[in-house]
């Protein structure tokens, strides 16, 4: 790692870009567009978001939020703990513990910097974390293990039985950083009374650990609030959802990683429920009036990606998909199983889904067990890909339900889950009338293959399957 | 006897498996020292360690996994589609790690296309990632649904009395390589770590009783013997799973000598007996969940480290090699971590990597080696 880049706190860099963000469309247009000139590698992410007006705005406004709390954690009193996208964090925040998700955090610097976290990445492997590990980790791992972030308490994961990279991020750090840390085991089976009680020991023994280590007991009424909002923010996210099965679909390109991003950072907070509301506000407007969210207004094709987008510096992916009339039809990070959500009612998968019951505590621990467990990749990602409510089934169902001309995996290198079987599940969608591209880009790091090649190699996909 | 263990070690169809065979017993494959192999002991089935050994290309491999994978499971698909497993009747695939459990779809989906070489009885078996009340009800819940399956499709009782039978009888082994282990790492040991490993590996390829009759005639031989490797330095073996027997050789050459490992055909196929009391089907699955030698085993890091600083003391290690396979980030990262608490505590240690399957890098790995064992005087 360069020495300057030690001289600046990581996350103090991303909460300074970020709260400068969310400030610069309070003077005038003229003023917008003059600091715009001034971050030459935000301005893509900038404008993408808050050209969708209030929603992109909000969801700016989550991620500095976020950030603040981050930063200044110690001074309000609140205890950190390094966890993972999959990871419900609305249980943090029943007792005031900070989550610092190092997903997020890598997807903020990288689509924000123009080096995106490449020093970082490369930290990791100078202590000794193996170069073919997933980078989503890595990306902000490096600056944990290097110290230039937030001092550190605990460390949780949800991921063993679905992603041992992931897993084994966090089983590093606690092991480097010498920090406490809890896993949430994932069998096999999703659904069915064994896994049911296995999530739910394994919960209460998380919330055993999360007293332990913040040294505050939960409390009932913090929680019942907290699924309170989360039950808004279902409803919210449902509707949402559901306008993205309208032709054309209404919702901006960068609304399905707001939505996801906003429920990452805030699950069961109120910041979250404002973004999400001025998301569908902005989604049922359109679809009032019957336009597509495209900014070119013509919607051209239906693309459904079934496992991570691409974030590299300024989400050029978006602004590619925008240009050539793509709608984005959304991937494993955004969908909810909840009670409500579409595709559960229209595919009969309530076995899958969630429901929260705010009745009791034994109740309210139940529900947030079962939420974590059917959250996205854990959800579905973790016994054979071709089994009951696993990944085949859901590609399946959503890209139909969606109406997908074409399904596109993209990951990381490092994702061993998915690369022991993606092959398998795109001959299958093949099979099943769907054309399905395999990326072997890095969601994180341009260095593995660059965007020009990617993007190449996608609109070939396109042309030689006759779509666009 | 010696013999005995090199050929089993080096051919996977080997004279014991097909003599077994011809008398019409059944053979059921596995692909992790997480499967409790008492279970198939009990029902007078022959249970194997599926091994990747021998595949001299990747093609089939190739086809149906993803290019970023662990090259262990590639070759085993290789040598399944090539019908060097048609001898087994069942497979067990486990969540031993992404890449091996994968191993299930890929074998599966190549049956699809080929219609052939799938043995009869395929199961997945779902094996936790931790030791706590409430895994350990899952996972005697697990053996006992693998239990009724192997009853169903084979026909057979597994009876408790069985299974205590079966216990008694591995943990006759498990007691034998406990001897051959304070063998092994005597100041001036009689055998090679080559010959370790060969000894380890025929254990997952034979019929136990002929094992450990093999294994207490070997044992009670070497004990006595006056044949001394000294001179060399003394190793430690470390990380991803081997069943090379030339790898340990290259390592070896002629100047050192593994004396020590904590490897999955190694020291885990023999550390711990299993309770002789109690229900035997709950004391099986307390044996294999309590193993936290594997890092699938997620927060055990420090534990690991201690077994291996107590090991490096007994066993008179000079230096220790962390190994693994590409794509291997479960032991590759800890032999990061390993790496640096090690070294603080003045134990000389190389990392290195390599992919699984035919030794095509020898000339590199040699002059690492040599290199190392210069750093250690």
């Amino acid at each position: 790692m360069r020495r300057e880049t030690r001289e600046y706190n990581f996350d103090w860099m991303l909460w300074s870009a970020f709260s400068s963000a969310s400030r610069i469309k309070m003077g005038t247009e003229k003023e917008y567009r003059t600091v715009l000139k001034y971050i030459p590698y935000f301005r893509g992410i900038a404008e993408a978001m808050l050209g969708t007006g209030e929603a992109g705005q909000k969801f700016i406004d989550c991620c500095a939020a976020y950030l603040d709390n981050l930063v200044n954690a110690r001074e309000r009193g609140l205890k950190t703990a390094i966890t993972t996208f999959c990871f419900s964090p609305a249980i943090m925040y029943a007792l005031d513990i900070m989550p610092i998700c190092l997903e997020v955090l890598t997807v903020m610097q990288t689509l924000s910097y123009k080096r995106g976290t490449v020093e970082f990445l490369d930290y990791c492997n100078e202590v000794g974390y193996t170069e073919t590990s997933c980078s989503a980790q890595r990306g902000s791992l490096g600056a944990y293990l290097a110290g230039v972030g937030a001092e550190i308490d605990m460390i949780v994961t949800d991921t063993p039985g679905v992603c041992d990279t992931n897993a084994n991020a966090f089983s590093f750090a606690s092991a480097y950083l010498d920090k406490p840390f809890f896993q949430l085991d994932m069998p096999p089976q999703l659904d069915g009374e064994r896994s049911d009680d296995y999530h739910i020991g394994d919960f209460k023994g998380l919330i055993a650990f999360l007293e332990q280590h913040s040294g505050r007991k939960l409390d009932l009424d913090r929680l019942r609030e907290v699924m309170r909002e989360i039950e808004k923010q279902d409803e919210l996210v449902a509707e949402i959802e559901d306008l993205a099965r309208l032709v054309p679909n209404p919702l901006p390109v960068p609304f399905n990683f707001m939505v996801h991003g906003s429920r990452f950072l805030f699950a069961g907070m109120k910041e979250c429920t404002a973004a999400l509301e001025a998301m569908l506000k902005l989604g049922r407007e359109n679809a009032a009036r019957g336009i597509s969210g495209l900014t070119g207004g013509v919607e051209k094709l239906r693309g459904f990606w079934c496992y991570i987008d691409h974030y590299t510096q300024s989400m050029r992916l978006w602004q590619m998909l925008d240009r050539n009339g793509i709608c984005y039809e959304g991937n494993i990070l955004s969908r909810s199983w909840a009670m409500n959500a579409p595709h559960v009612k229209e595919f009969g998968k309530e076995d899958a889904a969630y429901s929260l019951d705010l009745t009791d505590l034994d109740s309210m621990i139940r529900s947030m067990a079962l939420l974590n467990s059917r959250m996205p990749m854990v959800k579905s990602i973790r016994g054979p890909y071709d089994a009951p409510n696993m990944w085949l089934e859901d590609n399946l169902n959503l890209a139909r339900m969606y109406r997908a001309d074409f399904i596109v995996y993209n990951g990381t290198p490092g994702c061993r889950n998915t690369w022991g079987m993606v092959k398998l599940m795109a001959r299958d969608t093949e099979k099943a009338g769907i054309p399905t591209f395999i990326m072997y880009a890095d969601a994180f790091d341009d260095r593995v293959e660059s965007w020009e090649a990617t993007q190449e190699r996608f609109e070939e996909f396109l042309k030689v399957r006759g779509l666009l | 006897m010696m013999e005995d263990f090199r050929e089993v070690a080096r051919v996977l169809n080997n004279r014991f498996v097909q003599k077994w065979k011809d008398e019409g017993k059944k053979v059921v494959g596995y692909t992790c020292s997480y499967v409790p192999d008492e279970i198939f002991y009990a029902a007078g089935i022959l249970p194997y360690r599926v091994r990747g050994f021998g595949a001299g290309a990747m093609t089939i491999g190739d086809t149906y996994f993803g290019p970023f994978i662990c090259s262990l499971p590639k070759c085993m698909l290789q040598l399944a589609g090539q019908g060097d497993f048609d001898f087994l009747d069942g497979a067990i695939i486990t969540p031993g790690c992404d890449s091996m459990r994968r191993l299930d779809e890929c074998w599966r989906k190549m049956h699809d296309d080929t219609k052939e070489h799938m043995p009869g009885f395929f199961f997945h078996f779902g094996v936790p990632h931790k030791y706590t009340e409430y895994s350990v009800k899952w996972f005697v819940d697990e053996t006992r649904r693998l239990i009724r399956a192997a009853e169903s499709h084979f026909n057979v009782a597994i009876k408790n009395e069985k299974l205590l039978e079966a216990i008694k009888v591995h943990n006759v082994t498990r007691e034998l390589m406990n001897r051959f282990d304070e063998i092994r790492t005597r100041k001036d040991p009689p055998v090679a770590g080559a010959d370790s490993l060969a000894i380890v590996l025929a254990g997952t390829a034979m019929p136990r009783d002929d094992y450990n009759r093999l294994l207490g005639d070997l044992v009670e031989e070497i004990g006595k013997s006056a044949k001394k490797l000294n001179g060399r330095k003394r190793l430690m073996l470390l990380g991803s799973a081997n069943d090379d027997v030339d790898l340990v050789k290259i390592i070896e050459g002629e100047r050192a000598l593994v004396v020590a490992d904590n490897l999955c055909f190694g020291s885990r196929f023999y550390s711990d007996l299993v309770s002789e009391e109690g229900d035997p089907v709950e004391e099986l699955a307390k044996r294999s969940l309590a193993h936290n030698d594997c890092p699938r085993m997620y927060g055990e890091y420090r534990e690991r480290l201690k077994k291996i600083k107590e090991k490096v003391a007994t066993a008179g290690v000079d230096g220790v090699i962390l190994q693994n396979i590409r794509f291997c980030d479960l032991h590759g990262s800890e032999n990061g971590l390993f790496e640096r608490d090690l070294e603080k505590e003045g134990i000389p240690c190389m990392r290195l990597e390599r992919e699984y399957g035919p030794i095509v890098e020898s000339g590199r790995m040699r002059m690492r080696i040599d290199a190392f064992l210069e750093r250690l005087g």
